[in-house]
């Protein structure tokens, strides 16, 4: 009885502690939370500061994993029964439309919010190292960046599986941008597809992707990036907050250093606190952390399950090589690649120069390849770590706002400006009828 | 309230909305549209035949599948009269099924969709009948698709999945528009210029799977109206100009029916991949041929005009005044050719033949190929062809005076 009441013990957690000791119990002791801090500063649980876009792509994780698990006992990674199967799942399957509706949605909001995520890092210079010993937020920084894309690939992966000319032609688009490569183009779409076309053999890697390498990898990434998050002493916030403080000279504050296992080489591992006043700035994580992601998880699930009431789960008529549908749209996300390959695509007399490098490759590659680096090109002061719109970094934020809304709006005319023949609709043109056999 | 006190609210707040909107998909799973109808069905049941039978009315999603034909039907989950005896007349979906089509297809091997067309899949309306739906290829081919098709027999459509499998016979009961339509095929000689199956002709397009090309690979831009297949090919039959400017199509001058018929038939034209065993042979012999019509073929294939029949000029035209009889009359009687040429194009028959316009110029560069000494030939067997019909002309004229 005592070993399983340990075992229940480290399971479960207080949410009323009695005492402090009781409050650090709940966290430190338990094996579900352990990865936290005992103590959050009032800040780092700021709405206004981080939105807490990191713990919603969290939660969205965590949604398409369960919703996951269903679909995969009943999914069919075959060319002849996918698209059945999968309308097996939206008509007969108990609350089968409602776990693939959440596990879809679920998908599309992971992306937004991965990327807004990225946004709110860089607007409030998240990225950058404060004043604490042993951070090394850059590498977090890429950890995420590798993530984000990660999450693309995922997303990508998962539009292929029912099998619908939605998914067949958007996977067409998409593999055929990455084609334009220089040298490996036709290397990658070749490894991409198991071929030359979408066949059976896609349809199978994009499974074992989707289902099994890309999501582990992720929980990877997201356990080193948790880790990270914990070593450079929490959010940035807290770094702005203790060199406010010094600036206050106000008598010495405690500091601690906790030490984490003791394995590792030098004296120990430091998980530092920056050197802020505790009884001041300071909540315990139970319950305080704790309840405000509870509610973050609940207020995301709702609004899945509210969209999954409301938004209708697209499947169209089964994946056909012989007929392109009008238009053929890569998935929202990549649409302004496939917009910027149009914009670059240039003719002159009967020379076309075709956009899919430059449009397709060049530009996002040195996009993506920018975000990289770029803490280590950042050199503005630590004061404008974990401030939103620093004046220090006024230049580089108002770049990458440009870069953001050219994107957005490329992203915009093509989800909703291109119609049949990718020709430019306004919102308020009808777009011409489709035929149908009848 | 201090913001600790709020969050608990807020906590709370979100729990019970999530827990409705969970509520509400248990609401909505537990009253599917099905169970209205099947719940309807056993109330029918109870007025006409009593409880007793109505407790042997099937509760739950029904589907037949036919895994020959990789096929799931959940149809009968709402059209639950289908074998019931009694239900003739009772309203859809409760209404039971003519019985002689279901002796012949039975539902287990057929399933449903097959003649009906639909999503099998589907288990609500919408998406079962998937009228007006574009993420459904295959329509349910029922009275509101005949309606907004504009036909007669609002019911008509079902038979372009009729000939689908039907489509080698020379009649099949039941199928009246595509009986209609396939006479109208061997009347107008469509063989003449459409490979159809394994013969024809080779100035039109081959035709033998037309039913397979998908709407999006039709030219609407000169159709009013709903941009469909049918409706394409019903313009197209009533006047082929109108609907491909550069066609040499004759203008059949096709009614609304007679395009219907047409339209119904070339869409049924599909590869299949059924089982063999699904498919009907052709049952009914070849007709009994008399000795008159025999002879007139003989005559045909061996006497004067036996070059205009081996040259195949005579699938379009007769050549009256040898006794050349066209199935199709598409062109006109070549034994005026002589002078109609003259009058027609303002030129020879000689220099017409060596440079041909229109129809012909696209007939005698893929159809028929002349050498020089055929041209000759006939061109010199043109103006016998002429005297003669000169000649008879004048004797009828005598003999009716």
């Amino acid at each position: 009885m005592a070993a399983q009441n340990k075992i229940w013990r480290q399971l479960t957690w207080t949410w009323k502690p009695a005492s402090e000791r009781d409050a650090g119990d709940a966290v430190v002791r338990n094996l579900l939370l352990h990865w936290f801090p005992a103590k959050v500063t009032i800040g780092s649980l700021s709405f206004r500061y981080s939105f807490w876009l990191g713990t919603i792509s969290a939660v969205l994780f965590g949604i398409l994993c369960i919703t996951g698990v269903p679909l995969m006992f009943l999914y069919v990674p075959s060319v002849e029964r996918a698209y059945q199967s999968v309308k097996d799942i939206e008509f007969v399957v108990s609350f089968g439309w409602f776990i693939r509706a959440l596990h879809r949605l679920s998908a599309h909001l992971m992306v937004a919010v991965v990327f807004l995520h990225m946004v709110r890092v860089f607007f409030t210079g998240a990225y950058k190292n404060g004043t604490a010993a042993n951070q090394a937020r850059p590498v977090n920084w890429v950890i995420g960046v590798a993530m984000m894309l990660a999450t693309f690939f995922l997303s990508f992966t998962g539009y292929l599986l029912p099998w619908d000319q939605l998914a067949y032609w958007a996977v067409t688009v998409g593999t055929n941008i990455a084609s334009a490569a220089p040298l490996v183009g036709d290397k990658i779409r070749f490894l991409l597809l198991g071929g030359n076309q979408i066949e059976q053999n896609t349809l199978l890697r994009f499974y074992v992707l989707h289902c099994f390498f890309l999501p582990a990898f992720v929980l990877f990434l997201f356990l080193w990036h948790m880790w990270r998050v914990r070593k450079d002493g929490g959010l940035a916030s807290v770094d702005k907050l203790s060199l406010e403080q010094k600036r206050q000279t106000l008598p010495p504050v405690k500091s601690k250093t906790y030490s984490l296992l003791g394995i590792t080489k030098g004296r120990t591992v430091h998980v530092e606190t920056a050197l802020v006043n505790e009884d001041e700035h300071t909540v315990n994580s139970s319950p305080f952390l704790t309840r405000r992601i509870l509610m973050v998880t609940l207020a995301t699930v709702a609004v899945i399950c509210l969209l999954a009431l409301l938004v209708a789960t697209p499947l169209e008529e089964a994946a056909n090589p012989r007929v392109t549908p009008n238009p053929a749209k890569a998935p929202w996300y990549f649409l302004w690649l496939q917009e910027l390959v149009t914009d670059t695509t240039v003719k002159l007399g009967d020379f076309t120069i075709n956009g899919a490098l430059i449009g397709g490759i060049l530009v996002p590659g040195l996009l993506i390849a920018l975000l990289a680096v770029w803490p280590w090109l950042d050199k503005s002061p630590v004061q404008a770590v974990g401030v939103w719109f620093a004046a220090q970094r006024r230049r580089q934020n108002l770049v990458f706002l440009g870069i953001l809304v050219v994107v957005l709006a490329l992203t915009v005319v093509g989800t909703f400006l291109r119609g049949p023949y990718w020709l430019f609709f306004w919102p308020w043109e009808a777009w011409p009828e489709m035929p149908g056999p009848f | 309230m201090n913001w600790k006190n709020r969050d608990t609210v807020t906590v709370y707040s979100f729990g019970g909305v999530v827990a409705v909107l969970v509520g509400v998909v248990f609401w909505n799973y537990a009253q599917p549209e099905w169970k209205g109808y099947q719940e309807e069905f056993r109330e029918l049941v109870t007025r006409k035949f009593g409880p007793a039978r109505a407790r042997q009315a099937p509760s739950g999603i029904q589907q037949i599948w036919v895994k020959e034909l990789n096929r799931v039907d959940r149809c009968t989950t709402c059209h639950l009269g289908g074998d019931w005896k009694g239900l003739e007349n009772a309203p859809e979906p409760y209404r039971s099924h003519p019985k002689e089509i279901l002796d012949k297809h039975p539902v287990a091997k057929y399933g449903c969709t097959l003649c009906h067309g639909g999503q099998g899949y589907a288990t609500d309306t919408d998406a079962a009948h998937s009228v007006g739906n574009t993420n459904w290829g295959e329509p349910l081919l029922g009275g509101e698709l005949g309606k907004a098709n504009l036909i007669s027999n609002r019911e008509a459509l079902i038979q372009v999945n009729c000939n689908i499998c039907h489509r080698n016979d020379r009649e099949t009961k039941g199928a009246d528009y595509i009986n209609y339509a396939k006479r109208l095929v061997d009347q107008k000689g469509c063989y003449a210029c459409h490979t159809i199956g394994k013969r024809g002709g080779a100035v039109g397009p081959n035709l033998t799977y037309i039913g397979d090309l998908a709407p999006e690979q039709f030219d609407y831009s000169r159709m009013s109206g709903k941009p469909s297949v049918f409706g394409w090919h019903v313009a197209h039959f009533k006047d082929p100009k109108q609907a491909v400017r550069e066609t040499v199509m004759p203008n059949f001058g096709f009614g609304s029916k007679e395009a219907q018929a047409l339209a119904m038939l070339v869409m049924s034209w599909k590869r299949t991949n059924l089982p063999m065993a699904y498919m009907p042979g052709v049952h009914i012999p070849e007709a009994q041929r008399t000795a008159e019509e025999m002879a007139k073929d003989q005559q045909m294939l061996t006497g004067e005009g036996a070059f205009f029949v081996k040259k195949t000029c005579f699938i379009c035209h007769d050549v009256s005044s040898f006794g050349i009889e066209s199935a199709t009359k598409i062109g006109p009687d070549l034994a005026m050719a002589y002078s109609d040429v003259q009058s027609r194009f303002g030129r020879t028959l000689e220099d017409f033949l060596k440079g041909p316009t229109g129809t012909m110029a696209v007939v005698l560069s893929t159809q028929i190929h002349l050498t020089e000494a055929e041209r000759d030939e006939a061109i010199a067997k043109l103006k016998v062809a002429y005297q003669r019909k000169t000649e008879q002309d004048a004797k009828n004229k005598i003999a009716k005076k």
